[in-house]
């Protein structure tokens, strides 16, 4: 349950990569504007960037220096959700390629086959499970043990769950596996899913999970964005939650976002290693909260777990005001008790520009002060 | 019941090429121009028209490479229509923007050329037309004006039914009518009378073939109401739907049995492709049957939507050869 500190603040997933490491990953000339950007940030956030930085991000793109850099960069990470005030930090999934490809390429069993659209003139890359998958190495291991040595404040890691892998995946193993078993085309497909997303479940996400508790992780984010994309799948989502989680013994929450979360019960109330739902309301709220009116859900359903409590919209450049913030909790706190609620942003502020998502982080940390005055 | 010929043809959206992939992010970039990117669309199509030549389907798309979206196009063929932010498209990991209705939806006979492009694809080449139904199209919009949602889907069917016309005119044979929202949500039965005076309307003149197309749902919910629709084929995604929950109808129409997967990757094997066809067959006994995927293909990365398309022409070789034995 939470602290005594009401109100902690929390990240929540990815920030922008820092323009510097990019150009330098992708062999280009680290130019002056990029330059400028690490300075300014350094200075502001107090980044301790080592002398021989500026020497390396001159120099031609090598291995050796590129491993230096990503470090570097979640140091960045980390220094700047700290100088925003937050209570909970990790290093911004600066070490990521993304959520989605990273654990994706660092597990066996999976094959890219090229592009497809997400919108417009917008693509992803979609890998397709074509055998069966199986845990290559502990691909948040290295990033944690990193963060775990510059943190000055608890650290929370996120890690992509295994629904969200599976649904944002191409299903040839399993279903091929299974065509033998199954002859109506619709249940072959629901049952191949099934098994896929649990198959995750068992051979990547556990492994993973034990390896980051193993090395001293107290709290692990498990992020399913997807979760209630197909609602007659939700009880996979769950039952995969609860297949990597089994006897990991660390502090463990689940991160869902822009969906509707009455799709979610009863099922999510049979998780049964979850203390926190970390869920977006920000986007929705319509100046009269009543997106947060979903917090009901947990009152009606009895589900007595702690609440990660989007307060800012990451979708949008406009910054909210402390005042919006501290509103947005309040009403929370008169349907939650107040002990129960961490806030954060609504998801990953990786979309916004370095200074809107650093403002946004200050404010919610200046709302959630003054909530805390306010409810004391 | 024998069907010697299967008929096959493409259902939705064709995926863009990596090379068109790259073009449009360069475009976005302003590293091409337009004149370039539109040659690049043109490279699509024309490879396109070409396999669907070399795999003998019988209707030929366009694969609606330049449509950003099943609705957006009709922001500028109609008018009444603009568009808002990014919704998902139902249960994919794509989005749409939501059409806003705010004003009388009108076809005003433009950018014909620009969207349906079949003048593009082989002169021999019989072209099909893939249109949003009119209910999806409303249930799938924000409607803000003053008229009632069935008023709305009334106005969208006329405007499709002058679209259909120009089509016609222009050599199209068949058309695809797009209802997923008719299965992947409860449906009331007053809202089933509403889609199907809303198809007459559309499909209602024309000599062309017309299809009311259903999927990411179980098309069995509604199989009773869709075989009253005037049109001459219901199309169904048979990775939705259990072919058992049909078995009840008996099918006077032909069924477009889409059971080649626009959402998986996975190459179906053409021999199980070919007994479930032969199961459709003997459990529904159609009027006739043909074979498609279950929806769009843009999906798939373009290299395996390429295999899908070469699939579906084996497997209707294979049954012709069946057949005749």
């Amino acid at each position: 349950m939470a602290e005594h500190k009401l109100f902690p603040v929390q990240e929540i997933g990815s920030l922008p990569k820092a323009p510097w490491l990019l150009a330098y990953l992708r062999g280009k000339k680290v130019d002056e504007r990029a330059m400028q950007h690490l300075e300014t940030w350094s200075k502001r956030i107090g980044f301790e960037a080592e002398p021989e930085t500026k020497s390396t991000l001159s120099q031609t793109k090598n291995p050796e220096r590129a491993e230096y850099l990503r470090d570097l960069a979640s140091l960045f990470g980390i220094r700047f959700l700290e100088a925003a005030g937050l209570d909970y930090v990790y290093d911004g999934e600066a070490n990521r390629i993304e959520m989605y490809e990273h654990p994706v390429r660092n597990s066996n069993g999976f094959e890219f086959y090229g592009h497809v659209r997400s919108f417009d003139d917008r693509y992803y890359r979609k890998a397709a499970c074509v055998q069966k998958v199986g845990f290559r190495n502990p691909y948040h291991l290295h990033e944690f043990a990193y963060v775990s040595k510059r943190a000055t404040r608890r650290i929370k890691v996120p890690v992509t769950g295994p629904y969200t892998i599976a649904e944002w995946s191409f299903n040839e193993f399993y279903q091929k596996t299974l065509r033998e078993k199954y002859k109506d085309l619709r249940e072959l497909k629901y049952e191949a899913k099934r098994e896929f997303v649990l198959d995750i479940a068992r051979e990547i996400l556990r492994p993973n999970l034990q390896a980051l508790v193993d090395a001293g992780a107290e709290w692990i984010q498990v992020d399913e964005p997807a979760a209630t994309t197909k609602p007659d799948e939700v009880g996979f989502f769950v039952e995969a939650f609860n297949a990597c989680t089994e006897g990991i013994n660390c502090k463990l929450s689940v991160h869902i976002c822009y969906s509707d979360y009455a799709l979610l019960y009863p099922d999510i109330l049979e998780l049964k290693n979850c203390d926190q739902l970390a869920l977006e309301f920000a986007n929705r709220d319509n100046g009269r909260r009543e997106s947060y009116d979903d917090l009901k859900l947990l009152g009606e359903y009895h589900d007595p777990r702690e609440v990660g409590l989007g307060v800012a919209d990451v979708h949008t450049d406009e910054v909210e005001s402390p005042q919006l913030i501290c509103d947005r909790i309040a009403y929370a706190a008169k349907i939650l008790e107040p002990e129960r609620i961490y806030v954060n942003p609504d998801c990953g502020l990786r979309t916004r520009t370095w200074d809107v998502a650093y403002s946004k982080l200050c404010n919610i940390t200046k709302g959630a002060v003054m909530a805390r005055k306010a409810l004391s | 019941m024998r069907f010697d010929v299967l008929e096959t043809y493409l259902t939705g959206q064709f995926p863009r090429s990596e090379k068109l992939v790259e073009a449009t992010r360069a475009a976005a970039r302003g590293q091409i121009s337009q004149s370039d990117l539109e040659t690049a669309f043109r490279q699509d199509l024309a490879a396109l028209g070409q396999l669907q030549r070399e795999t003998g389907l019988r209707y030929y798309v366009d694969g609606q490479l330049n449509w950003q979206d099943l609705f957006r196009p009709f922001s500028m063929i109609f008018n009444g229509i603009t568009y808002g932010g990014l919704i998902r498209w139902f249960d994919n990991n794509t989005f749409y923007r939501k059409p806003i209705i705010v004003g009388k939806v009108a076809f005003e006979h433009t950018y014909l050329e620009e969207y349906f492009r079949g003048n593009l694809l082989p002169d021999t080449a019989a072209k099909k037309a893939i249109l949003p139904g009119p209910f999806t199209f409303t249930v799938m919009s924000q409607n803000n004006t003053e008229k009632s949602f069935a008023d709305l889907v009334d106005d969208i069917a006329h405007a499709l039914k002058e679209l259909v016309r120009d089509l016609t005119n222009a050599g199209y044979r068949f058309f695809q009518f797009d209802e997923p929202s008719l299965c992947t949500r409860s449906t009331t039965e007053d809202e089933l009378r509403i889609a199907g005076q809303a198809l007459d309307t559309c499909a209602n003149g024309t000599e062309a073939k017309t299809a009311v197309q259903t999927y990411f749902g179980d098309g069995g919910t509604i199989a009773g109401r869709l075989l009253d629709y005037p049109v001459d084929c219901i199309g169904l995604d048979f990775y939705s739907t259990s072919l058992e929950s049909l078995r009840e109808y008996s099918f006077g129409k032909e069924i477009g049995c889409g059971c080649i997967d626009g959402r998986n990757s996975l190459l179906e094997s053409p021999e199980d492709s070919l007994r479930f066809l032969k199961k459709v067959r003997e459990h529904l006994e159609p009027k006739s049957l043909s074979l498609c995927p279950n929806c769009d293909l843009a999906f798939l990365p373009h290299s395996i939507a390429e295999k899908k398309v070469r699939l579906l022409s084996e497997i209707a070789e294979k049954w012709g050869n069946d057949g005749r034995a």
